[in-house]
């Protein structure tokens, strides 16, 4: 056995120096380091994800009560190791003298707020933003920016809040958990917990809201939350991360999924260029393992010493890809380095664990099969070289390793859908590339018959390694099919993300606004070039019953999916709201008389309502009847205004209600907000701004994430078309040389190479377009949820870029074939 | 020391089957040396791959040292090779990752003989290559690589020693050479040689001649 690890030593140097092994190893290395650095990165995604999560939250996890909760469950958070800070929310009014009074949403915060995230702030209304970090004072109050004008104040004005007496000491601009914690639709006061008390506000059957902020460590957030679940009573909730919904978080969940796609496709090219490498090394060892039993080796020393070399080799590459997958994912990070608001967390064992399993997986079912079958190899080739190579792969051996790889993609994925499309994709290639290789290859004959000599011998050769062409071309069309794929998957998941955040995208929403008030706005809009949007009009009611069945009401139902009564923003439109799509029913037309509602998807399911169902509703006093004639899907990413509930024009018009609108104001023309909130001193405005300079920025960056993921998938599918180019590179050089040796012009020699490759990546090109087509179909519908549209590009792109590269690749990798003697090269392979 | 009796081999082919020996009859005492001769594709090699335990026969009884080869499976043929047999070949069959030492051990290690190193140094001291050492057969010209294939197969003193045209890929001098070299060694080590080659005067040198034509065996 020593004998034999020495002798494997020696043939992996030996092999290395002849670059066969060294492509085995890099495409070995190349499928470990893409996986292990995708999983890494991934799951420090997912951990930064989560981080993102939470500062939509302001915390880890909130304790949300309706009524002081027990000092108990602080003093066992703390004893948890978690960090913890209270708050409060209540609507109140907020006084600067006689005249000047609103309703606010007030928000008192205490030490530590926000856990995460961060709370920006400016000395005045729309000014530069100051350093976070702090809260009000005791005695202090931070207000909205429209509050000023509302309530005629400037900084360091009084306001009153109940009985306590606070100075103005700055403008709010942004609250971590601004969407989360609502306590009412007024402007936001912020003030200390300190200075409740002193408002004198809490009293009994007072709305307010007790939020307790918790932040730690994902475990101690965990055994918290299963400690405390128990406990909650009616009018109690948690709230964690999982619940909360981060606009960002739809894109970098696809953007998760690209890279999980892209890291399942690195490994079936990585697993095509393991495949052919190890075929030619079995090929070339033939010969030495004829040797070997000639001089006495038995089947078990030539087992030992492939079945060696693979461990060897298997433990280098996982060891080198685990190195270079964590380069990657640092390289990943460092790409996204400014969108993350958190540095991720450790990625853990996991993902080298996935490299090993992968590193086994490839060399199990892909290298060894050629190399176990240099064991029947004869001996009788040292006394005849003519003895035939035994076919290195079985068609078992694909059926194995396509099910082995199948099962990889999805362990590592984690998604059947990815794996099927990716599959399917996959064996259409397969199946087609066969079927058209057996039908024009058997076809070139003929054609090579009456074309020029160039082209005769280059068909006439494909023809001759027919087999081998059509396998050839077929992993050709897989690899081109896969890059392709990647390419348009990320181009359509870029430019969708670019169509949602248009440049010209309104950034401002516009609450609370009379009917009557509607000119002022559109001349104010009209005086200052702000082009004005459609305005929709905004009751809100209550959904209270559904066929007579009455909902219960909001505290009395324990399940989080149960159907309650909800309260909603109603509006009115004779025609389908742009961006909305009709899942069921149908829409009205102006004319009808009928009292119809359409309803949002995900409102339908929390009140248990479809079409066809009598909903009772409140507004104000006034209760009526409608029927659900359509369900509706909403974009919500789209910032628009969008609402649970359309009515017809006639069921609404006659509740009083307010308008709202949204609106583009670039960043030069922000103050006049103050202007406008001067002109319309009731209206709410919400800067949407901040979150759309933040979506943007994420778009680009994690595009540029994408782009360093498809650069090594691009390597990788180079790789393969490497290996492809390689797998018949000996007969083609022995063909060649022999053609030389006969005296064949170097131009002939040449042309025909570049013929055969030509056609061989066009046809792979062509192939790989289709396959292409149907798994981003599959992808982009099943996966990604986005629309699909053909991709007219890629069938050209495909057979011309595959044609093209695998042309290049084949007449460089050949080139010796000219550049050396042919007697040379006949002693040689 | 090799007995061959009614050896038969045939082939497939399409338009049936090819007997490529015919009832070959064959009888070699120990330490002595025979060649066969005959043109190419007389059947020659296709006897020799029998002899060594490399093919089976179609029908047939070989015994080489006593041991019946129609008896043993692959690996107990390979574990025979190992043992009993040399080999020199043509085209020398030199495993291009090794060096001529290390080439030279590698029989004597795949038998499990302890100290290998210097039983090839010593060898190859004897064909004249003690400066070759650690050099890889591409370095070394076509007389060189047959010495270094002849120190192989008498490293391990094989019982027997199988030689396939070993100077077909020499010019004459050279071959002459190797030659010699070959018949010092064997008559050295009291090895049986079985030599095939169509080099009439190479077979002149041979105890005894056999002639090869199309699949039947006779003495000369």
């Amino acid at each position: 056995m020593s004998s034999s690890l020495s002798l494997t030593g020696k043939l992996l140097v030996r092999e290395w120096r002849s670059g066969e092994l060294g492509i085995l190893l890099l495409a070995l290395v190349l499928a470990v380091s893409v996986v292990v650095g995708v999983s890494s990165f991934v799951s420090r995604l997912q951990a930064a994800l989560l981080s993102e999560s939470a500062r939509f939250l302001a915390a880890d996890m909130v304790l949300v009560s309706r009524t002081p909760m027990p000092e108990v469950w602080s003093a066992k958070a703390e004893e948890m190791g978690l960090r913890i800070t209270l708050g409060m929310g209540f609507p109140s009014m907020a006084v600067a003298d006689a005249d000047h009074m609103a309703l606010v949403s007030i928000k008192a915060v205490s030490d530590g707020y926000p856990l995460r995230g961060e709370l920006q702030w400016s000395s005045e209304p729309y000014g530069t933003i100051l350093p976070g970090g702090v809260i009000p004072r005791a005695g202090e109050a931070w207000l909205a920016p429209r509050l000023f004008a509302l309530l005629g104040i400037e900084l360091g004005d009084p306001v009153f809040v109940g009985e306590a007496e606070l100075t103005v000491s700055g403008a709010i601009r942004a609250e971590p958990d601004a969407t989360t914690a609502v306590f009412g639709f007024g402007p936001r006061l912020l003030m200390n917990t300190d200075d409740i008390p002193l408002t004198g506000v809490i009293q009994p059957g007072s709305r307010i809201e007790y939020r307790l902020l918790l932040g730690g460590s994902a475990e101690a957030i965990e055994a918290f939350s299963e400690w405390v679940t128990p406990e909650l009573g009616q009018g109690q909730r948690l709230d964690s991360v999982a619940g909360s919904q981060p606009r960002i978080g739809d894109t970098l969940d696809r953007a998760k999924g690209f890279l999980l796609l892209a890291g399942s496709l690195a490994v079936v090219l990585a697993a095509a260029a393991i495949t052919l490498a190890s075929r030619r090394f079995g090929e070339r060892h033939t010969q030495y393992v004829a040797i070997l039993k000639s001089l006495g080796a038995e089947s078990g020393y030539i087992a030992g010493l492939y079945g060696s070399s693979l461990v060897y080799m298997g433990l280098f590459g996982a060891a080198v890809g685990c190195c270079l997958g964590w380069v990657l994912q640092e390289a990943f990070i460092q790409v996204l380095g400014d969108l993350l608001p958190v540095q991720p967390g450790a990625a853990g064992w996991q993902p080298a664990f996935i490299g090993v399993v992968t590193a086994m997986v490839c060399l199990v079912f892909f290298a060894w099969p050629p190399l176990r079958r240099l064991g029947a190899a004869s001996p009788l080739r040292v006394l005849r070289a003519d003895i035939g190579v035994a076919e290195a792969q079985r068609p078992l051996d694909f059926v194995l390793g396509g099910l082995a790889i199948i099962g990889l993609m999805w362990w590592y994925s984690g998604s059947a859908l990815i794996t099927a499309a990716v599959a399917v994709g996959l064996m259409i290639v397969i199946a087609l590339g066969f079927s058209v290789a057996r039908l024009l290859l058997s076809g070139s004959k003929t054609v090579g018959g009456f074309a020029g000599s160039v082209w005769r011998v280059a068909l006439a050769g494909l023809q001759r390694r027919g087999r081998a062409s059509a396998l050839q071309m077929v992993i050709f069309a897989m690899a081109i099919m896969l890059m392709l794929l990647l390419s348009v998957v990320r181009s359509s998941l870029i430019s969708q993300w670019q169509a949602q955040l248009p440049p010209d995208a309104p950034n401002h929403f516009l609450l609370n606004l009379a009917p009557e008030e509607r000119q002022s706005l559109q001349d104010f809009f009209a005086l200052n070039h702000i082009p004005s949007e459609v305005m929709y009009p905004m009751t809100r009611g209550r959904v209270f019953s559904v066929n007579d069945e009455p909902l219960p009401q909001w505290e009395q139902v324990e399940a989080e999916d149960a159907p309650r009564q909800r309260e909603a923003n109603f509006t009115w439109s004779d025609e389908l709201p742009p961006g909305n799509a009709l899942l069921d029913g149908r829409w009205w037309s102006a004319d009808d008389e009928s009292s119809w509602v359409s309803v949002e998807e995900d409102f339908a399911k929390a009140i248990g309502a479809s079409v066809g169902d009598r909903l009772a509703l409140r507004i104000g006093a006034d209760s009526f009847e409608v029927v659900v004639g359509s369900i509706r899907q909403v974009d919500w990413q789209s910032m628009r205004p969008n609402f649970f509930m359309v009515f017809p024009r006639h069921v609404l018009e006659r509740y009083p209600g307010m308008y709202m609108t949204s609106f583009r104001l670039p960043q030069g023309q922000k103050p006049l907000l103050n202007e406008l909130v001067k002109v319309l001193p009731t209206v709410t405005i919400i800067e949407l701004d901040i979150v759309i300079r933040e979506m943007r920025s994420v778009v680009d960056q994690v595009a540029r994430a994408l782009e360093l993921v498809l650069l090594v998938i691009l390597l990788a599918g180079g790789l393969v078309l490497i290996s492809g180019v390689r797998s018949s590179l000996d007969t083609r050089l022995r063909e060649s040389a022999l053609m030389r040796a006969l005296g064949a012009r170097r131009g002939l020699v040449l042309g025909a190479l570049w013929v055969e490759f030509l056609v061989l990546g066009g046809l792979a090109g062509a192939l790989a377009s289709v396959g292409a087509e149907v798994a981003a179909w599959a992808l982009q519908t099943q996966v990604f949820e986005m629309s699909w549209t053909p991709t007219p590009v890629m069938w050209w792109l495909g057979p011309v870029a595959g044609a093209m590269i695998v042309g290049a690749l084949g007449v460089w990798s050949s080139r010796r074939v000219v550049s050396v003697p042919p007697v040379v090269l006949l002693r040689e392979v | 020391m090799i007995k061959v009796s009614q050896l038969l081999k045939t082939v497939p082919t399409a338009d049936g089957d090819l007997d490529i020996l015919g009832g070959i009859e064959l009888e070699i005492e120990a330490g002595m040396s025979a060649a066969i001769v005959g043109a190419s594709g007389s059947g020659k090699s296709t006897l020799l791959g029998l002899l060594a335990g490399m093919d089976t026969a179609t029908a047939g009884q070989i015994w080489l040292d006593g041991e019946c080869l129609s008896d043993l499976d692959e690996d107990q043929r390979a574990r025979l090779r190992a043992e009993k047999i040399g080999f020199v070949f043509q085209s020398f069959q030199l495993l291009p990752a090794l060096t001529a030492k290390e080439n030279v051990m590698l029989p004597l290690e795949l038998a499990g003989i302890a100290g290998p190193g210097p039983i090839a140094e010593r060898f190859l001291t004897e064909v004249g290559l003690e400066s070759r050492l650690e050099h890889y057969p591409t370095t070394l010209s076509g007389g060189e690589q047959q010495r270094v294939a002849i120190a192989r197969a008498f490293a391990r003193e094989p019982r027997v020693l199988f030689a396939d045209e070993p100077t077909g890929n020499l010019d004459t001098r050279t071959g002459e050479r190797v030659i010699n070299l070959l018949f010092e060694l064997n008559a050295r080590t009291s090895t049986t040689l079985v030599l095939v080659t169509h080099d009439e005067r190479l077979a002149q040198r041979c105890d005894r001649r056999f002639a090869m034509t199309a699949g039947a065996l006779c003495a000369l």
